[in-house]
């Protein structure tokens, strides 16, 4: 197995909220992901799937513990760890009124891609992702399936050997959905780690090589599927989710 | 608009000039006291409307081409003003109140309404544009043959000269064209700078953070390798660039008009700025500009929406114009506390230059302390980057919702800025025309009030907040051996400072005058030293310590509150020995955990400063004396290990 790509020690963060006043929204978080494999975050909404994605990608700071991408550590290294690194969400749009191209080229160069392969790994990226015919087009301009086409393509330019893609399908048909999902399937077999969060079950049960159930921002579990079946003794990822979440022993 | 403007009022020129007014003349046969002067004052005068060619504020000025027609006086005066067929309607009353008619129609009276002398009545419409011309043409035809009559007469009556030449009166103004205009444009020239740059900037600033926020694209600039502080610093130079790009333009606008004779320049002004000088401000601007780019970028940044932003810099401009304005205010001089100020301190030291004082160290000042403010405020921008409660849902912290004490250390600076800004205004405006007592006891309540509204906001626990606590007996000691030491030393750093910025004598004298000089002994020691050293403890040493103390280490406690209470002295030179003074008082009261040492150091402190001028006028010896200075630092080092507390429980 490669090498260990992204740890996470006992990571943890407090938020302060006006309704509910102190909220623990993650807590003592320990999992790694290594290369050429697909680590699912699976739980609710607000399990703390998202903060603990931002705070891998150093968006947000822990309030406690650490997480390394390789071996940067994310609060003492952050940009060290942005450049080795891909993030994408829902919530991370393209500048409308950029091109295709000119966004590919942008976002190389900010994440100090060298200069000199930047307008191959651009030209690469558009033949890779079929933006060819739109590749001029001002952003704003694309039907959605295209702009998540030139979004997946913008989190890989700088070839980042580490993703993440958190709830990448929210929000999408179901073609564009499995468009995407074997994007990321195909970025596993270059050799990424690949952080994925989702609580779609069907999702993490088709991509993931090894699934954390995430709740109250705790990991309940963290293994592979057959692991986790064994270990419940049941067969659906749902009645497994069911089972770590709820603690509720529902007939096997 | 300019073009379209002035062409527009050039036509209205010409129509009103050359057309023809129309006026009658009432009842000339009526029979009233000095008909016949009236009649020849009313020919003079017809005979040279229009000649005049005087430009007056908006009055039109009559060229050659002005002509009056005399027509049939009409029956209805009124009507015919109203329909047009008349213009201006002339007549002549005889002198005398009791027959004035029509109380309730507007008069102004040409010439003296004396008794007795006869006087011409014009009737005429200000509503209607021609017929207000013809009245402003005849009345001033008039005043002038008015003035030529009484010189006449003068003249025949046997006196000498003509009145006009009686004491006359001449100016000479001794400044150069230049300095004139000088002053002229330093005083608006950091008002218009920042209104341009304001409206330049705003418009990026608004999309620089509020706008990626809402497109969703912050969060993905933010997971790129860029730094938050090359973030903020490009977001910075975008905003100053298309800033500075829009103000050129203006500039060059305003230029290009004054070219084409389309607006006429300030009357009298000469500009020659000498390149040195032009640099000189342009360096000046420098952080001025960075920080008005980033307030805008945090109003920017600390909105979740564009229109959030755009509501939001309504405030900052009138605060950023408010401040800019200030080198409008005569009298004021950079080297005074403005220097503090930022913007205003570079705006006043634009105008010193611009009218050619170079004061190079309090220029040096004004830079580094706007500078700082810029910095200040772009490592806030950065800071805006990273919370997440601008880039996440939740909205406030604990404290916020609990109020009370917890919340009171996150609100303490803020009181005191504003508390600052109160003192500031009303010492700068009010301070120096009233007596030293009510100032004082106006200084000493602003100060007594704030701290009890603090307490009572935020439900501060009174005898902890101002801890209100037995000090350790040798403490007691320690103020004796502490306090003159102390003054002794405020006497060395104000020598240092003066190597920085000399005091002026007059400053001195009327620093003395405002310490009461003249009043009884008992009344300077109540005013000057009881009270200051009851109300600035409870201030300082009491509220402010205490919102300050959980959130600073104990040395960086020291130098903030110690200095923050020199920087309430207002007065620039005043800053360094009280500054001195309240770290000396800060040490106090974390020494021994109590607030009465520091009470009594203050009272012991300022009685003595009294003494010591009472004594000395402040005289101080010509030559430092070193050792002096050695030994006092020595004595208050004893002092401060004699205030040590011995339980653990002491400042806490």
């Amino acid at each position: 197995m490669s090498t260990v790509q992204v740890e996470a020690q006992g990571l943890s963060k407090n938020f302060f909220d006006q309704s509910r006043g102190e909220v623990k929204a993650v807590q003592e978080v320990n999992f790694e992901c290594r290369g050429s494999e697909i680590f699912g975050l699976l739980g609710a909404n607000g399990a703390g799937k998202t903060t603990t994605l931002r705070m891998i990608s150093t968006v947000l700071q822990p309030t406690a513990g650490t997480a390394r991408v390789l071996g940067h550590d994310v609060v003492s290294d952050p940009v060290e760890v942005r450049r080795n690194l891909g993030f994408y969400s829902a919530s991370t749009a393209l500048y409308p009124r950029l091109t295709a191209r000119e966004t590919l080229t942008l976002f190389a160069r900010v994440n100090m891609y060298p200069a000199e392969r930047t307008r191959s790994r651009v030209e690469e990226m558009i033949e890779r992702f079929g933006l060819g015919d739109y590749a001029g087009a001002r952003i704003e301009k694309l039907s959605s399936g295209m702009k998540q086409k030139v979004s997946i393509a913008r989190t890989v330019v700088h070839d980042p050997p580490v993703l993440i893609f958190d709830e990448p399908t929210v929000g999408l048909d179901v073609l564009n959905a499995l468009d995407l999902q074997k994007a990321i399937q195909e970025l596993r077999e270059d050799g990424k780690a690949i952080l994925f969060s989702t609580h779609i079950m069907s999702e993490a049960e088709r991509l993931c090589d090894r699934i954390a159930i995430i709740d109250k921002g705790r990991i309940r579990a963290c293994d592979d599927l057959e692991g986790l079946r064994a270990a419940t003794s049941r067969h659906y990822l749902e009645d497994i989710f069911v089972h770590y979440v709820t603690g509720n022993d529902t007939p096997a | 608009m300019w073009f379209l403007t002035s062409l527009t009022t050039e036509r209205r020129q010409e129509r009103i000039e050359s057309r023809t007014y129309t006026y009658a003349v009432a009842d000339e046969s009526a029979d009233v006291a000095g008909t016949a002067d009236a009649r020849t004052w009313l020919e003079r005068a017809l005979a040279v409307v229009g000649d005049d060619g005087r430009a007056d504020g908006n009055e039109p000025t009559a060229g050659p081409a002005v002509r009056f027609e005399r027509v049939e006086a009409p029956d209805d005066v009124a009507a015919a003003l109203d329909e047009e067929r008349l213009h201006v309607h002339v007549a002549w009353e005889a002198g005398g109140d009791e027959d004035l008619p029509d109380e309730d129609v507007d008069r102004e009276t040409v010439g003296n309404d004396g008794q007795g002398a006869p006087r011409i009545v014009l009737s005429y419409r200000a509503d209607l544009d021609a017929s207000d011309s013809a009245e402003a043409f005849l009345r001033r035809a008039l005043e002038r043959t008015r003035a030529e009559l009484r010189e006449q007469r003068l003249a025949t009556a046997g006196f000498a000269s003509a009145p006009d030449d009686l004491l006359p009166l001449e100016r000479i103004e001794t400044a150069s064209e230049e300095q004139t205009s000088g002053l002229l444009l330093g005083r608006l020239l950091t008002a218009i700078i920042v209104m341009m740059m304001l409206a330049g900037g705003s418009i990026v600033a608004t999309d620089a953070l509020a706008g990626e926020k809402e497109r969703g694209t912050l969060e993905t600039l933010l997971t790129t390798a860029a730094s938050r502080v090359e973030i903020v610093t490009a977001k910075n130079l975008s905003i100053l660039a298309v800033a500075f790009a829009t103000s050129v333009l203006n500039i060059v606008n305003i230029v290009v008009w004054m070219q084409l004779d389309l607006i006429a320049p300030p009357a009298g002004l000469k500009l020659v700025i000498p390149i040195g000088a032009g640099l000189l401000l342009v360096l000046l601007y420098a952080p001025a500009a960075v920080l008005l780019s980033s307030s805008l970028l945090l109003v920017s940044g600390r909105s979740k929406t564009y229109k959030e932003a755009q509501l939001l810099f309504a405030p900052v401009m009138l605060v950023a114009m408010a401040v800019a304005a200030i080198p409008v205010l005569p009298g004021v001089e950079l080297r005074s506390a403005i220097v503090l100020l930022p913007i205003a301190n570079l705006g006043v030291a634009a105008r010193e230059i611009l009218t050619g004082q170079y004061d190079w160290p309090l220029l040096a000042a004004a830079w580094a302390v706007t500078g700082g403010a810029a910095a200040l405020l772009a490592r806030a921008s950065v800071r805006t980057l990273s919370a997440e409660k601008l880039i996440t849902a939740s909205e406030l912290d604990a404290a916020d919702l609990a109020g009370g004490p917890a919340l009171f250390p996150r609100r303490v600076a803020r009181w005191f800025a504003v508390l600052w800004a109160l003192l500031l205004v009303w010492q700068l405006n009010i301070g120096g025309s009233i007596d030293s007592r009510l100032l004082i006891s106006i200084n000493m309540a602003i100060f007594g009030a704030a701290a009890w509204l603090m307490i009572g906001r935020y439900r501060l626990p009174v005898r902890e907040t101002l801890s209100l606590r037995a000090p350790p007996a040798g403490a007691w000691l320690g103020v004796l051996i502490g306090a003159p030491a102390g003054l002794v030393l405020a006497d060395g750093i104000v020598r240092l400072a003066s190597l920085a910025m000399p005091i002026p004598e007059a400053w001195i004298e009327a620093m003395a005058e405002n310490m009461g000089a003249g009043l009884p002994l008992w009344q300077m020691l109540i005013f000057f030293s009881l009270m200051p050293a009851l109300f600035e403890e409870i201030a300082f040493r009491g509220v402010l310590l205490h919102g300050l103390k959980n959130r600073l280490t104990t040395v960086q406690l020291v130098l903030v509150a110690g200095i923050a209470f020199g920087f309430f002295h207002v007065d620039l030179f005043r800053i360094p020995p009280t500054s001195l003074l309240g770290v000396f008082l800060v040490v106090t009261v974390v020494r021994s955990g109590s607030i009465f040492p520091a009470m009594a150091w203050h009272g012991l402190h300022n009685a003595l400063a009294l003494g010591s001028a009472r004594v000395e006028q402040i005289a101080l010896p010509e030559q430092p004396i070193w050792w002096h200075y050695v030994l006092a630092a020595l004595a208050i080092l004893l002092a401060f290990r004699l205030m040590k507390r011995r339980t653990r429980a002491a400042f806490s």
